[in-house]
């Protein structure tokens, strides 16, 4: 197909004859021959089209210090149905705004062309700015000029004031095609789900349900708390972590307006913002929640033992358990894997106990349906574990241990009862030393992030031993000390002046272990001292650092939530809209977002439990009709729209015509890619149909020096694609 | 079945002789009774800590030109020797970028070469070439032979043989070049050395340098001995009987740098000879006597007096 | 005055005649971009961890720090990377270790060649060189060796063999084609 026959094909009547006439067409040819000297007024008596308004921002200097945006508007005040064209040094600004408003209302301008910035930025500004002026708010097209041209072509002014043109013209020959497009508005469930029971999850669901909101919150593990619980203090005030959170779990335990649904696994989530359904496994506990008083009798009667995961594997727990005295809920669990019941069928040991015969063997996994307007994304972080033949030698040496096995060996309800042992001789160690940075900012393990927390928690537990062992020596080997927060500096302060502790700058090379005593030496490069050295230690503690958690990555597939490069989810924008997601309802706290501390994880909770609540508090959400179309007469329901799709907006039904393929419009995000791989040509995505884009590229190859025969290539390939 | 070519490289036929004859011993009809053929044009790899430092230019002419004889021949390179291995691999992998392959092959046709690489298959009328390989002694043996045919064919299990292996350092990295063992926890050689019927000891440091590459030995000869005296300290204190290594030139190493700080010495040789010795060759025909360490003590013990 | 204390103050005065102040004449703002150039990665991406220096075998030995001489390269003090060039062994140790993922082995490689194009070129480099040009191999035959080679049947070396001489014309072309006969000093044993 020639161009002037696909051009043709999308109603671009009016400019084939141009087209199909020479080989060598020019722009000025393309764009409507010997019109071009027209003056904007006479253009307007002359267009059949409808009238646009072009509107050219500065930005101050950061568009007009590239592009010379006085020879843009020229060239604008040139081009077909153009009535208005005008520069601003901020178009965003009242001043700018209340141009574009005079200029509807004077030139009776009804399309708007704004060249400025990335639609990401102002595109709202300008769609309410035009709809104040009595205009349809879709009929706006931006032209960025900015991301797309000066940023990029700082260097080269001339050609950036070329493509500047370009972009104008594209732009305008979109615009000239837009058509008028209604917001649709669907209810709000006042009700909120939030995905994990750390300290992020527990302030989200605490504040959302203060305000009123019914609040449903799915943990895996069978009590919450999370990573926190497990710490023992925190830093930089020492406050001991267990006992801040504790009455945050007490308290949303109690709290009549939220669901606690631990022990549980978010299985299935369909619907949109408004109206999500979710389907939630709630694992069998074998013990009945309602009966279960949380006395403990069952547990001390129970045979087996085993590692506790949340002590680290460091202490012991039955195979009917809690996994700590505080835990919320206060409810038995029985591990199915270790239980001598579930292998042999023999041991009732704990059912005998039970005087409130709470436990049931036969108990089943059950499935909760829930319906909630949005979704709270909380899922946390795990460890990095060490490499297995790594030079830290975490898997063949006992006395190195990891920071968070640390914790649990400080605690107070930990399985020392907070005394400092090592693991090979159960002696308290006197020479301590930290290793930080492991499992961070290394290219090698494709880690190059900071995990942000391990240089502040290394010096207080540094703190801790010093108070708890006066006389311990104790060094960290440190590649970048971070104390950005607040109180973090004073903290690194008070640890080297008033405890003594040791700064090494210098990552270790080699570690070696006295076989016996067990002490390790440690090599390192001492940098600033320029020397290497060989030091011994009883205790080795990997400062490991933070990681997207596993069950994170699973709720992350079934959210069709994105990632950044790091692994954890991304936000909708790094400073604006950093606890949105890219889908619209759910919202990010706490380290699954990035690695983060305990006042950045509720600080961020508490802002997603307000963004939620605008949602819900409006009782109707407005879905943007930018989405795509499907037309039933051309659909032959052949389902690739559906496989397509990453958010799941199409659906096949069977009609009394047949299978047809339909859009739910609240899922859908207007991306066009079910518009693209249609083999029927069947769907349109609004403000990207065939035709706009095609009169976009059409005005883009009449661009001066192009060829027709180029411009039928391009027009070719451009319809293959 | 795989058709291998010889690379003894410069150090085995000039200082080694006995290296090359167990080689020849344990791949020619006595042993595996592999397809390897000699091809007598093959000149030095050459020498990374040489020419790959002095003169990248040069160092690929010189290692493209022994990649087109053994294409040529539809061979897979046989070496013997770490440093040859390090060399002629990263030439291949530097082959594969088209600017510098035709800048190679413009001066290679002056002396009728061009290196294309081997034809893997045909897509159309494509055909799709994959570089030369490059084989080490040691992955041939355990990927190719089979711990299996070794353990079949050792007919004198070296019994009572405790053996310090020395991997050698381009034998293991850079890491994106090698691929053959763990680098961190290489054990192919330990595997033959076991298989052998002997014991692999395990000692500090066993994958530290010997101390003679990138010219160190050349330069400062002192400071390459030193580093061979800390690992043969921590080798004597594992009472090893002798060291095994894969690579002829840190074998030189040890060989030459022990009378430096000791009078006695571990005996140092390479697998292929420990192999050989597996296998019931004649120990006089592995050229001991070329070495400056008396394998003496050793092959009393070999032979249980 | 004791001998200590003569020791300590001569020491002084050779540190005094010392410029102790590094100006920006010293400094060559293009090292970077020149240890690029001969195929070293980019040290500015460097973090100065050490870690290199720690596993370093030589930095064990001498007063030779991997870190350092990145640092100057970072720094462009070519000046004080001069003496250690030729230390490293190569080993790789620090490339497998490095946080960064530099390769200082490669940029001492570079730095070589960079002494090389300067004049800075070691004997043994020299010797070596002239080995390949003569016999093909950059180890030159022992007689030893090769009586040794006759009982064991092994035939001859590859450089006693007549046809041999065909390989070294060969790779006498390629040396000169480059110019690495004229870049290291050996144009007198090159045949042309």
């Amino acid at each position: 197909m020639d161009l002037a026959t696909f051009a043709g094909s999308l109603g671009l009547d009016a400019i084939t004859p141009a087209l199909a006439g020479s080989d060598n067409v020019n722009s000025s040819e393309l764009l409507g021959g010997n019109e071009v000297k027209r003056t904007p007024t006479e253009a307007n008596g002359n267009s059949s089209g409808p009238r646009i308004g072009v509107f050219i921002c500065h930005c101050g200097s950061n568009i007009a210090g590239t592009v010379d945006t006085s020879k843009v508007r020229e060239a604008a005040e040139k081009l077909p149905g153009v009535v208005a064209a005008k520069e601003n040094k901020y178009t965003c600004s009242d001043l700018g705004q209340d141009e574009i408003i005079a200029a509807i209302k004077e030139n009776k301008v009804e399309r708007v062309v704004v060249a400025a910035c990335s639609p990401r930025m102002h595109e709202p500004t300008f769609r309410s700015c035009i709809q104040e002026a009595g205009l349809n708010p879709y009929l706006l097209q931006m032209v960025n000029l900015r991301e797309q041209c000066s940023w990029v072509h700082s260097r080269e002014k001339d050609k950036a004031t070329e493509k500047a043109i370009d972009l104008v013209r594209m732009g305008v020959a979109k615009a000239a095609k837009l058509v008028p497009l209604e917001a649709r508005e669907v209810p709000v469930e006042q009700s909120s789900l939030v995905i994990g029971g750390g300290v992020a999850g527990i302030q989200a669901a605490l504040d959302l349900a203060q305000m009123g909101f019914k609040v449903y919150l799915v943990e895996s593990e069978p009590s919450i708390g999370g990573r926190m619980a497990q710490l023992d203090k925190t830093f930089p005030t020492g406050d001991c972590a267990i006992c801040i959170l504790a009455p945050k779990m007490v308290e949303l335990a109690r709290h009549p307006n939220i669901t606690l649904l631990s022990y549980s696994e978010v299985e299935e989530v369909t619907g949109f913002i408004g109206s999500y359904e979710v389907k939630v496994r709630r694992k069998a506990r074998y013990v009945v929640e309602k009966k279960c008083v949380g006395c403990g009798v069952c547990a001390d009667s129970c045979p087996v033992k085993v590692d506790n995961e949340f002590d680290m594997g460091f202490g012991k727990r039955k195979a009917i358990y809690v996994p700590f005295p505080q835990a919320v809920p206060l409810k038995y669990t029985i591990d199915k894997d270790n239980c001598i019941h579930f292998k042999t069928g023999k041991c009732k040991a704990c059912v005998k106990a039970c005087a409130n015969e709470a436990i049931d063997h036969e108990m089943e996994d059950e499935i909760v349906e829930l319906k909630v307007g949005t979704i709270i994304c909380a899922t946390g972080f795990d460890t990095y574990v060490p490499m297995k033949r790594g030079v830290y030698k975490y898997w063949e040496y006992q006395n190195v241990i990891t920071g968070l096995e640390l914790e649990r060996l400080l605690n107070a309800s930990g399985p020392t009862g907070g005394h400092l042992i090592r693991p090979s001789d159960e002696k308290t160690p006197k020479r301590v030393a930290f290793i930080q940075c492991v499992g961070s900012r290394n290219k090698k393990i494709g880690v190059n992030y900071c995990s942000r927390v391990c240089c502040m928690y290394s010096m207080k537990n540094a703190q801790i031993i010093k108070e708890h062992e006066p006389d311990t020596e104790i060094a960290v080997y440190y590649n970048d000390i971070r104390a950005f927060g607040k109180g973090f500096e004073e903290l690194y302060h008070r640890v080297r002046e008033e405890y003594g502790i040791e700064f090494i700058r210098g990552r270790p090379a080699k570690l070696s272990e006295d076989p016996e005593t067990n002490s390790i030496t440690i090599r390192a490069e001492e940098t600033l001292l320029n020397k290497i050295t060989e030091r011994q230690f009883d205790l080795i503690v990997l400062a490991t650092g933070l990681q997207p958690s596993e069950g994170g990555k699973r709720i992350g597939k079934i959210l069709s939530l994105s990632l950044s490069p790091d692994g954890f989810f991304m936000e909708a924008h790094p400073k604006l809209r950093p606890v949105d997601t890219a889908i619209d309802g759910i919202y990010l706290a706490g380290c699954a977002q990035g690695p983060k501390d305990i006042p950045d994880s509720v600080a961020q909770a508490k802002a997603a439990a307000a963004s939620a609540a605008s949602i819900m508090a409006g009782k109707n959400v407005k879905i943007e009709p930018l989405t795509a179309l499907i037309d039933e007469s051309l659909c032959v329901g052949c389902g690739l729209c559906e496989e397509m799709c990453p958010y799941g907006a199409p659906e096949v039904f069977e009609s009394d015509k047949g299978t047809k393929a339909k859009i739910v419009e609240a899922l859908c995000h207007g991306c066009g890619t079910c518009a693209a791989a249609c083999p029927q040509k069947a769907i349109t995505a609004n403000q990207f149909t065939d035709e706009q884009i095609a009169s976009e590229i059409v005005s883009a190859l009449g661009g001066i020096g192009v060829t027709a025969e180029k411009a039928k290539k391009a027009a070719k390939k451009a319809e293959e694609a | 079945m795989t058709q291998y070519a010889y690379f003894f490289g410069c150090i085995i036929p000039n200082r080694y002789p006995g290296i090359e004859y167990a080689v020849r011993w344990v791949c020619g009809s006595e042993g595996f009774d592999l397809d390897v053929a000699d091809i007598k044009e093959f000149s030095c790899c050459p020498v990374p800590g040489i020419f790959y430092s002095s003169d990248k230019n040069t160092w690929l002419l010189l290692a493209a030109r022994n990649l087109t004889l053994a294409q040529n021949e539809r061979r897979e390179i046989l070496t013997v020797c770490n440093g040859c291995l390090t060399s002629l691999l990263k030439a291949t992998e530097y082959l594969t970028d088209p600017k510098s392959l035709g800048k190679v092959n413009r001066v290679l046709s002056q002396i009728g070469r061009k290196y294309t690489g081997i034809p893997r298959k045909t897509e159309g009328r494509r055909r799709i070439m994959e570089p030369v390989k490059v084989r080490h002694f040691v992955d041939v043996m355990i990927n190719d032979v089979g711990l299996e045919s070794i353990a079949e064919r050792t007919k004198k299990p070296l019994k009572n043989i405790r053996a310090a292996v020395h991997y050698g350092c381009h034998y293991l990295r850079p890491t994106e070049n090698q691929t053959i063992d763990d680098p961190n926890d290489p054990v192919n050689i330990d595997k033959i050395i076991e298989t052998c019927g002997a014991t692999s000891v395990e000692y500090e440091d066993k994958l530290d340098c010997c101390g003679a590459g990138g010219g160190v030995r050349s330069h400062v000869v002192e400071l390459a001995n030193s580093l061979t005296e800390d690992k043969c300290r921590n080798i004597a204190e594992v009472g090893a009987d002798c060291i095994v290594t894969g690579c002829p030139f840190c074998l030189l190493q040890f060989d030459n740098a022990q009378k430096s700080f000791t009078k006695e010495g571990i005996p140092a040789m390479h697998v292929s000879q420990f192999q050989a010795l597996a296998m019931g060759i004649d120990p006089i025909s592995l050229g001991f006597d070329t070495h400056h360490v008396s394998a003496h003590s050793f092959l009393r013990k070999l032979r249980g007096t | 005055m004791r001998e200590a204390e003569k020791t300590f103050i001569s020491g002084l005065r050779e540190k005094l005649v010392e410029d102790k102040i590094i100006d920006e004449s010293q400094l060559d703002p293009d090292f970077a971009k020149e240890i690029v150039k001969y195929g070293g990665k980019d040290v500015m991406t460097c973090l100065q961890c050490g870690n290199c220096t720690g596993v370093c075998p030589i930095s064990l030995k001498i007063d030779y720090k991997t870190r350092s001489i990145i640092k100057f390269c970072q720094f462009g003090l070519k000046k004080f990377t001069l003496e250690t060039r030729w230390v490293c062994a190569t080993c790789y140790r620090c490339y497998e270790h490095c946080p960064a993922d530099i390769n200082p082995a490669e940029v001492m490689i570079a730095l070589r060649h960079i002494a090389i194009r300067e004049g800075v070129i070691p004997p043994f480099i020299k010797m070596a060189a002239t080995n390949l040009v003569k016999y093909g191999q950059s180890v030159k035959p022992d007689p030893e060796i090769e009586r040794v080679r006759k009982e064991l049947e092994l035939g001859d070396v590859p450089s006693r063999d007549q046809e041999y001489a065909k390989v070294v014309r060969e790779i006498n072309l390629l040396v000169r084609s480059t110019g690495y006969d004229r870049l290291i000093g050996i144009e007198s044993e090159v045949k042309s």
